[in-house]
């Protein structure tokens, strides 16, 4: 009786353990809790007992609610959306499907995650639609969407091209006109943006929120990396004296991005706010109402805020906070063409429901009448859908001064070469920008900064070489 | 005969009894061997073995010999990590040893006759059972640089006219203010160890002292401190070890970015951002921080268990 008893609470301890460990893979059980859609219990679904046709979906878009709700609609399949929080996205996938749980059909990812996605072995072969999506989407997120293969295996159904959005009365007020070609005019280069600036700050106007606004434009000219060699070339280096300047000058209204002043700074004027605002990190304490009536107060100190540069959600943001100023905003280009974020949808290799998935995909992405609908229902999203855009030219967006705004994001996206991008940018990127910052607070030289610059990709980044001729480069 | 069979029969029990016991404690040691070996065992061998590779955590992997090694004696970022380490760990364990032997002495002192020690060495261990990320956020919330309450009572005391940007001007200053974070976090631990430390040392010390007139500080520094140190080290040593694991605090406060410049960048935040906080992560080189922290954390236990022993010797 007693190693009866001893073997069976041996065992109970033993298999306690094993269930401890067995919730690996259970979608809940996790950091970063996510909130589902589509069933009461956000570990059933298709894996786990539901229709053959029935699927579950990792996001990190709310919007794939409104796809999986119009999909159950039209074909009565349903879709079980799981959305997650975007800091624990890239880690949740990397640790579920490197276990190669099965119990995900289909998962997103954004571009910057899914060169890793596919290395990883995590997404399926999606090259049966390689010519659809190659022909009716827009290029950019077909080349975004392959392996280093060339194998198609992520599709979008959104388009994020980058612009200028400008103020239209301000601009009237200081250029004398406020044609997108002319104003694209103003910001085609990293010294016609000073220019810009300094006529703007004539009339006690700033040109951005803050000078984090250029980074979109440090792809013009080079990738960052070419056959293993880091490349800095002269438009990086204008870049970064430019947004040198705009910072020591006072040219921006010191409103971080995504701050309260920020977002006030697209409904009118605001007080000017200083260096220290933002390195003291005082911006992030402050309230977008307190801040309007300052500026609706007038008087001196007080500031409006020319341009913000974003991809083509941005403008939805501008848009949403101009209030009063809603219609009061154009679109145009920058120093060239660039994207950033959205959401491509790729099929778990381990699925065991990979048709059912592969047709929610092309119903998300390849579906003309779900592009359309989407198109009105997200007021303003782009899609990517080519032969949708083009059949929305002549669209006059009321919001953006009735403008035709999807005309123009069409001839931005052609702007766009993918060949820029490589998977360093963000680290290098970061390490420029902490270069850029360190310049501007007058910590440090521009040599210094560079050399610091260098050391930091060379230590994060072994594999690349710095050419001797790099400039301010020392190789000791 | 009779006898004979009562003296075998025993003897045959306590063989099977020993047999039935040795196989009931390795099955009641099995739960825990199994959870050792997959938990703690497993995860050793298979880092030692990935910092050997040319690995991202996923995809391909390629045996590179020495290579993380040798790029992690000359990283200097991960150098810097290191010395900022230090630094942190440097204020902590001077505030942490100081804060707690004063404790000591004054709950020690029969002049003070302190009362309630009981309630007293509870409140000072209250901070070490505060989950670190609330300890992080609620330090950031009252070293906050505008709302923050420290500012607002130094400046209503007069004793700064500005407010000091604790955790996001100067490099320097958010690293002291994570050491003392830390200390604040752990003092109460030390000065319970100080305090069975004292409470150990024979009182015919103190009494031979007080009868050959020796006064309280003479005491102190002849009597109390000699026959303190071996504790004394085991708490540094203790610390050292964990300081110079330091992640969480410094991780938290500087809003996971390790800023003011890279000055809350520990030498485990740096191997933490290689291997999660970057779109190119290097779990390999990764893995080979891992052990090159290992190896001079034994070194460094090394060194103060050498002292330790020549103390004890002397």
């Amino acid at each position: 009786m007693k190693k009866l008893t001893a073997l069976i609470l041996a065992l109970v301890m033993v298999l306690s353990l094993a269930a401890c460990g067995g919730s690996g893979n259970d979608a809940s059980g996790t950091p970063g809790t996510p909130s589902t859609s589509g069933s009461s219990n956000p570990d059933s679904g298709a894996s786990s007992g539901g229709k053959a046709d029935d699927i579950v979906l990792w996001t990190l878009a709310a919007d794939l609610k409104q796809f999986a709700e119009r999909y159950e609609e039209q074909t009565g399949n349903h879709v079980e959306v799981v959305v997650f929080d975007s800091a624990d996205f890239s880690t949740k996938i990397m640790q579920t499907l490197g276990g190669k749980s099965k119990d995900v059909d289909v998962f997103v990812g954004e571009p910057q995650m899914l060169p890793n996605f596919f290395e990883a072995g995590f997404s399926a072969d999606l090259s049966a639609l390689d010519n659809e999506v190659k022909t009716r989407l827009v290029d950019y997120t077909y080349e975004a969407g392959c392996d280093e293969d060339g194998v198609l295996r992520a599709i979008s159904y959104q388009a994020c091209p980058g612009s200028v959005i400008y103020r239209l009365d301000l601009a009237e007020e200081v250029f004398g006109t406020s044609d997108p070609e002319a104003i694209g005019e103003l910001f085609s280069s990293f010294d016609a943006i000073r220019d810009t600036a300094d006529k703007l700050q004539a009339k006690g106007y700033t040109i951005f929120g803050d000078t984090g606004a250029l980074r979109w434009f440090s792809n013009s000219s080079n990738p960052w990396v070419k056959d293993g060699q880091l490349i800095v070339d002269q438009d990086r280096l204008d870049y970064f004296d430019c947004a040198v300047d705009l910072y020591q000058k006072n040219q921006v209204a010191f409103a971080q991005e995504w701050s309260a002043p920020w977002y006030a700074s697209m409904a009118g004027p605001l007080p000017q706010l200083t260096a220290a605002d933002v390195d003291e990190g005082t911006v992030w304490g402050m309230d977008k109402d307190d801040l309007l009536a300052q500026g609706q107060a007038g008087g001196a100190g007080i500031t409006q805020v020319f341009s913000y540069v974003m991809p083509s959600w941005g403008a939805l943001i501008v848009r949403d906070n101009a209030e009063g100023n809603k219609g009061n905003f154009g679109v145009c280009s920058g120093v060239c063409g660039f994207f950033g974020g959205g959401t491509f949808l790729t099929i778990n290799e381990y699925s065991e429901h990979k048709e059912a998935a592969r047709q929610f995909i092309e119903f998300c992405t390849l579906n003309d009448d779900t592009a359309q609908w989407w198109l009105e229902a997200s007021n303003g999203d782009v899609v990517s859908n080519k032969a949708i855009l083009e059949a929305n030219s002549d669209y006059e967006n009321e919001s953006f001064g009735n403008q035709h705004t999807y005309a123009f994001y069409l001839e931005e996206m052609e702007k766009i070469d993918y060949g820029m991008i490589t998977g360093y940018d963000d680290t290098i990127k970061d390490a420029f920008g902490n270069a850029i910052i360190s310049v501007q607070k007058g910590q440090q030289t521009k040599e210094a900064a560079m050399q610091e610059f260098y050391t930091t990709v060379t230590t994060l980044l072994p594999e690349i070489t710095i050419p001797a001729d790099a400039p301010f480069y020392s190789p000791n | 005969m009779a006898v004979k069979e009562k003296t075998q029969k025993p003897a045959k029990a306590r063989k099977g009894g020993l047999e039935r016991r040795n196989y009931y404690g390795i099955l009641f040691c099995l739960p825990f061997v199994i959870a050792f070996l997959v938990f703690n065992i497993y995860p050793v061998f298979r880092t030692f073995q990935m910092s050997f590779l040319n690995y991202k955590g996923f995809g391909k992997e390629t045996f590179i010999w020495f290579d993380n090694y040798t790029r992690a004696v000359k990283d200097p970022l991960f150098r810097d990590a290191f010395v900022n380490t230090l630094k942190m760990w440097g204020v902590n364990i001077v505030l942490q040893l100081g804060l707690a032997l004063l404790l000591t002495i004054i709950f020690n002192d029969m002049k003070y006759r302190m009362k309630g020690m009981g309630i007293f060495r509870a409140l000072f261990y209250l901070p070490n059972l505060i989950a670190c990320t609330s300890v992080a956020f609620l330090f950031k919330t009252l070293l906050d640089w505008q709302y923050g309450s420290i500012n607002q009572i130094l400046m209503s005391a007069g004793i700064i006219s500005a407010p000091i940007n604790w955790l996001t001007g100067e490099g320097l200053t958010a690293q002291m203010v994570v050491g003392v974070v830390g200390a604040w976090m752990w003092f109460g631990n030390s000065f319970i160890m100080l305090m069975a430390g004292v409470q150990g040392i024979d009182r015919s010390y103190f009494e031979a002292a007080t009868l050959d007139g020796a006064g309280r500080w003479a005491t102190f520094f002849q009597i109390t401190m000699p026959l303190l140190r071996p504790i004394m080290l085991y708490v540094a040593v203790t610390s050292l070890i964990g300081g110079l694991q330091l992640f969480d605090l410094p991780y938290l406060m500087s809003g996971t970015k390790g800023q003011p410049g890279r000055s809350l960048y520990t030498a485990v935040f740096y191997i933490y951002s290689m291997a999660f906080g970057t779109s190119t992560p290097q779990m390999g080189y990764a893995a080979a921080l891992a052990f090159v922290l290992f190896l001079i954390i034994a070194v460094f236990c090394g060194i103060a268990f050498k002292l330790m022993n020549q103390k004890e010797e002397d």
